[in-house]
């Protein structure tokens, strides 16, 4: 069952979407938004493997899909199917890159398509029972393969950036030591002779 | 004492209660002649004081000259002690030529000029009669000599409340030494070019042709050979010149008060009002006629921008005096309220947008200690890259993305294309920092009490026909969302479901533990269910027309609309037509005891009687829901009680006592129309904060506070204003500015996140006088009418008044003290001109509906709902409302009706207006009232009402209607026209009879507010209450 939608530009993590009474029933669902922004922040800096990932977090999963540099994210049950949750994302990327394509690069407030929401909200209505008709057949299609999506931690994911700025900066101070080191060499080979 | 009668006051008036200086204000025909008149005049052109300008100088010398000239004789005079002053005094040629003395104020200018002298030499001739001059005359050149002494106190007049001031811009050199005063200086008036003179352009004595005055010949007045003086002189009561000579005369005048003429030196100072009478004499001593009053409205200070262009424009944001007092002390001695009036989303006029702002990249340009956004106050250093806060002195730096360089002056290149940096008013686009969820669609939820009261009232009709013509109009399309609750001793939920095409209807009779029947859909997406809801509104009145369910569920019922709305928030609409009776905020009939009026318990049928609505209001504040009230029951439904669902939401509270459809029923539909309608900010909270050493201590409207400054504003729109006052933090302020910058975020109808700022400056002052000139009698009256709303709350009406009264006193007293004792003005009533409506208006609170009377003169609920309008009203409007305008109609009715508009002139409030044969329209805001006198033609009255007076129609039932010809289709164009200058609200047209009791009593009469009525003062009894007071100890 999706318990949030949320649509993101990860070219600077802006929000440009959200589905709109997402939450109701959740508890923590503050918690979980803040996770979702933390993690559309560590997208933004360009640090993403694959275009499809899931993550686990606590009893959820988050899912996302990332294509012309938007990234639609939803949360689910742990329980619900895997499947399914890509295909609610497939057909909110189709259709928001139908109604907003031209206008995504140029947005410049946040939520600048929340007129969206209606369209999630729809849609998430169509997904939420796994055992409808349209859900089996979805589920028994063949052509939609999502075994290949990688699942991590929420806590790798989100500690990968950390490691990883880490890493530049050693490598960074490395260089400008090597210089230094560099420079001095040099001088010392001036005095001697 | 004086009863009604008192106005007539003729002209006739025996001069001697006048100051005659007024008189000579007089000229401008409106009442404005008397007392008034002279001060009047002056102020207008000149404003009185410039804003901060250095006013008093340049006014001064208009005043001075004026007052001067004509007593410029006096002047001299009054040392010599002029027996009887008041005489028309045979030496002054001048002035015996002039206007007879005893003439009334009209007559003024010359009369004045005997008073003017008088009053220096008062102390006697107090107790002279005018006969006295005589020895007037003779004293004259005895006069001189004191002035030649004089002299030298002049120049800073305007400063220094002194006498002399007006003279200051006489040159000292001109002061004729006293053997020149002797000599008629006949050739000194007009010839004299007197060098002083020019430098202070006569702005606002508008008569300058002063010659014209001085029948006598002008010239020989003068002898003081001022010739400065001379033109503005005939307004100008003439002030006593000779400063030194006042002292003297001072303690001199005891009982009346003629005028003192150094009175009118200060003309561009104070005004003032004679309000003694002779002694002996009956007569009250006060022109009814001049006593100002606020024609025109309220006057918004449009002058403070153009002392700071930067300003943000006053509609937004005013000061109750634009001037902060840089000491403790001058605090305690400025009586009034210190505090300002904000109304953030003020309507602009047409054509006039407020420019949005995006800072993409770089961030909301902010201070980094006190969070106060850039604005055009701040200062630029460090060529650029630092900016200085302009409320707090921090030095920030300036994004990289923000930079721009400075030119020589310090200012950025780009300041001119930069609106933030160029405009006192700006909106910023928030960035995700700002939200802390996504924009919530705008959503509207209805509560429709379905009681057998409101199936009898139509009103379901009523709202079910609004709602369904509105909503094509609703705001936020296409993401609206909309649901309905009908309730009465059960609720009804209605499903909304898309996909059906007929509503559901689902009954919940267990009240105790309401829960949702359906999880979705009882709040839907408007576009997606219209046909839904269409088909719900179409069938609501039938639905329920045989209900006779006489209960009403309503906490209960809010309790549900809390559990479908909490997730988004939105707007509640409620609409009740009887006392709640089950489930829980169940209410009684609380009897409006007529025994309780007067005790300690007066007040607690004022305040809700159960903490339920208030706690239910702080949950939905906390889940962004607005409640608007709709009260229309024709009994007691308290509305004490559910108002405070209005409150703390900032929410509006409407009542239609003895509602019916068919007659309230246009009023209903277009309020209902315009709350549904009208640009609304949701999701809005909003701070002022304000430069160091000041501080907003208390706040006053419909909101929750939350944390000490911030209002939580679940929806705000833009007919509500907020008040708040200021206090002073340290004892001595050190800056010379103070700022304040209002700023309120709210996600716009369109989904878009927004931050309004408007930021203004105010000088810091250390002269109460100045602080007397820049008061703001609007912004004061928005204040005093809401505290003195709150402490009706927790007091007697009756103290309540006169706490308004003591304040009003205080206020007058001290003002008095700031001028009494150089000029001896005792039998005067002074006022500053910025408040020269202040005393009327505090009248006219006293006796609004809100504050009126006791037990029997409003009823509760009627009171309770008019003080929760008081606390939400726009200045303009809040004056308009405790002081209606009145316009005669029966001569507009004929003229063409493109030329109406021009045609409407306010009236004073008083019964001596109404003529017997007239049509007059009292438009209070809320509601027209015609009243026709009993001579009217009655063709006139027949082709308005459209039908004939013979029939004996029912005039509280009728309805006008445009019938086929041109009186009555005039009659709707006048209508429209008031409705236009406001369209925030729907004035119910009213028809009343001359005589046709008791209903001319409570709709007319009790509005005619300078009326003497039950227990209440008439104006002009007022003024002579007040001045009483202020002179008493």
């Amino acid at each position: 069952m999706v318990k949030l939608t949320m649509i993101a530009r990860i070219t600077d993590g802006l929000p440009l979407a959200e589905g709109l009474d997402d939450g109701r029933d959740l508890k923590d669902a503050d918690f979980y938004k803040q996770q979702a922004k933390l993690l559309f922040k560590n997208l933004s800096k360009g640090q993403h493997e694959s275009s499809r990932l899931s993550i686990e977090t606590g009893p959820y999963y988050f899912h996302y899909i990332i294509e012309s540099r938007v990234c639609y994210l939803t949360m689910c049950d742990r329980s619900y199917p895997k499947k399914l949750a890509f295909q609610y994302l497939e057909d909110l990327k189709n259709e928001f890159e139908r109604v907003n394509g031209n206008q995504i690069e140029t947005a410049a407030r946040p939520y600048a398509f929340i007129k969206f929401d209606t369209f999630i909200q729809k849609t998430r209505k169509l997904y939420l029972d796994t055992r409808t008709q349209r859900n089996l057949a979805k589920l028994n299609d063949e052509l939609y393969e999502v075994h290949q999506i990688m699942t991590r931690n929420v806590q790798e994911v989100l500690g990968v950036g950390e490691k990883l700025d880490q890493v530049s900066q050693m490598s960074s101070r490395l260089t400008s030591d090597t210089r230094m080191y560099a420079d001095k060499a040099k001088d010392l080979n001036r005095q001697e002779s | 004492m004086r009863p009604s009668a008192g106005n007539e006051r003729p002209p006739g008036r025996p001069v001697s209660g006048f100051v005659p200086g007024f008189a000579a204000g007089a000229p401008p025909p409106a009442a404005g002649a008397s007392p008034f008149g002279a001060a009047a005049p002056l102020a207008r052109p000149g404003g009185p004081a410039g804003p901060f300008a250095p006013p008093t100088q340049q006014q001064g010398p208009p005043v001075a000259q004026a007052a001067a000239s004509p007593r410029g004789p006096f002047g001299a005079a009054p040392p010599a002690a002029m027996g009887g002053y008041r005489g028309p005094p045979p030496p002054q040629g001048s002035f015996g030529a002039g206007p007879p003395p005893p003439g009334p104020f009209s007559a003024a200018p010359p009369p004045q000029g005997p008073f003017g002298m008088a009053p220096p030499a008062q102390g006697p001739f107090g107790a002279a009669p005018p006969p006295s001059q005589g020895p007037f005359g003779a004293t004259t050149p005895p006069s001189q000599g004191p002035i030649g002494a004089a002299p030298p106190p002049q120049g800073p007049f305007g400063a220094v409340p002194s006498s002399q001031g007006p003279f200051g811009t006489a040159p000292p050199p001109f002061r004729p030494p006293p053997s020149a005063l002797l000599q008629p200086q006949s050739p000194t008036g007009n010839t004299m070019p007197s060098p002083t003179y020019v430098r202070p352009p006569p702005v606002q004595s508008q008569p300058q042709p002063v010659q014209g005055y001085y029948p006598g010949g002008p010239n020989p007045q003068f002898p003081p050979s001022r010739p400065s003086f001379q033109q503005p002189m005939q307004n100008m009561p003439p002030p006593s010149m000779g400063p030194p000579s006042s002292y003297s005369n001072q303690p001199a005048y005891p009982t009346t008060g003629p005028p003192m003429g150094t009175l009118q030196t200060l003309v561009e100072d104070f005004q003032s009002l004679s309000v003694s009478s002779a002694p002996g004499s009956l007569d009250p001593g006060v022109d009814v006629n001049g006593l100002p009053r606020p024609l025109y409205g309220d006057e918004e200070p449009a002058k403070v921008l153009e002392a700071f262009p930067l300003n943000c424009h006053p509609r937004y944001f005013r000061l109750t005096t634009h001037t902060i007092p840089a000491s403790q002390s001058l605090v305690s001695r400025w009586h009034l309220p210190l505090g300002a009036v904000v109304h953030p989303l003020a309507e602009a006029p047409d054509g006039e947008e407020v420019p949005v702002v995006n800072f993409g990249s770089a961030g909301v340009i902010r201070c980094r200690r006190c969070r106060t956004y850039i604005n055009p106050y701040a200062t630029f250093a460090d060529a650029g890259r630092k900016w200085r806060c302009n409320l707090c002195t921090l030095l920030n730096d300036v994004p990289g993305e923000y930079f721009c360089a400075l030119d020589a002056s310090g200012r950025r290149f780009d300041a001119d294309q930069r609106p933030e940096l160029s405009k006192g008013t700006v909106e910023f686009v928030a960035p995700t920092e700002y939200m802390v969820r996504p924009p919530m669609p705008p959503s509207y939820f209805f509560l429709i009490d379905v009681s057998v009261s409101a199936v009898r009232s139509g009103l379901l009709e009523v709202v079910a026909k609004t709602i369904k013509s509105c909503l094509d109009d609703l705001l936020g399309f296409p993401r609206t969302q909309i649901g309905f609750l009908t309730f009465d001793s059960t609720l009804h939920f209605h499903n909304f479901k898309s996909s059906l095409s007929q509503p559901q209807m689902m009954v919940v009779a267990d009240l105790d533990d309401v829960f949702l029947p359906l999880p979705d859909d009882l709040l839907v997406n408007l576009v997606d269910s219209r046909h839904v809801v269409e088909s719900f509104l179409d069938n609501l009145p039938n639905m329920f027309q045989d209900n006779v369910n006489v209960e009403s569920a309503l906490g209960p019922a809010l309790k549900a609309a809390f559990m479908v709305m909490g997730q988004i928030g939105g707007k509640l609409l409620v609409f009740q037509s009887t006392l709640p009776s089950l489930g829980i905020g169940r209410l009684r009939l609380r009897g409006d005891d007529v025994r309780a009026y007067g005790t300690d318990k007066e007040h607690i049928l004022r305040i809700p009687e159960d903490p339920f609505y208030k706690q239910m209001a702080a949950e939905f504040t906390k889940n962004q829901i607005a409640v608007d009230i709709f009260s229309l029951s024709d009994k007691y439904c308290d509305i004490a009680s559910l108002g405070s669902l209005a409150k703390y939401t900032g929410g509006q509270v409407y009542h239609y006592p003895s509602f019916q459809a068919t007659t309230h029923g246009e009023k209903l539909k277009h309020e209902l129309s315009r709350d549904l309608t009208r640009e609304t900010a949701w999701e809005s909270v909003m701070r002022i904060r304000c430069g160091k050493g000041v501080r907003f201590t208390t706040y006053h409207g419909h909101f929750m506070l939350r944390s000490t400054d911030l209002l939580a504003l679940p929806a705000v729109d833009s007919d509500k204003a907020f008040a708040m006052q200021l206090s002073l933090e340290e004892t001595l302020m050190t800056t010379q500015t103070v700022y304040f910058q209002v700023a309120l975020l709210y996600t716009s109808s369109s989904g878009e996140r927004r931050i309004r700022v408007h930021t203004a400056a105010a000088p810091v002052v250390t002269d109460l006088g100045e602080m007397y000139r820049q008061a703001d009698t609007g912004a004061i009256v928005s204040v005093l009418a809401r505290i003195a709303v709150e402490n009706s709350l927790s007091d007697k009406l009756d103290s309540v008044r006169q706490q308004l009264q003591l304040k009003l006193v205080k206020s007058l007293k001290e003002y008095r003290n700031l001028y009494v004792v150089q000029h001896r003005i005792g039998g005067r009533l002074i006022y500053p001109e910025s408040l020269r409506y202040l005393p009327l208006y505090i009248l006219a609170l006293c006796k609004s509906l809100a504050l009126r009377g006791g037990y029997a003169d409003v009823s509760l609920d009627e009171r309770c709902a008019a003080g929760f309008s008081i606390m939400i009203l726009p200045a303009r409007r809040l004056l308009n409302f405790i002081y209606p305008s009145l316009y005669r109609l029966d001569e507009v009715l004929t003229v063409e009706p493109d030329m109406i508009d021009g045609a409407l002139k306010r009236l004073p409030l008083t019964l001596q207006c109404l003529d017997t044969a007239g049509l007059y329209l009292l438009d209070d805001g809320f509601t027209f009232l015609v009243w026709l006198g009993r001579m009217l033609q009655p063709e006139l009255m027949n082709d308005i009402l459209g039908v004939s007076l013979s029939n004996f129609p029912d005039l509280s039932k009728i309805q006008l209607r445009e019938c086929d010809n041109n009186h009555s289709r005039n009659f709707m164009a006048v209508q429209r026209a008031l409705r236009e200058r406001d369209s925030s609200c729907y004035q119910l047209p009213r028809v009343v009879r001359q005589g046709e009791q008791p209903r001319e009593g409570f709709l007319l009469l009790s509005n005619l507010v300078e009326d003497q009525m039950a227990g209440t003062s008439s104006y002009m009894d007022w003024i002579l209450q007040i001045h009483r007071q202020t002179q008493s100890s």
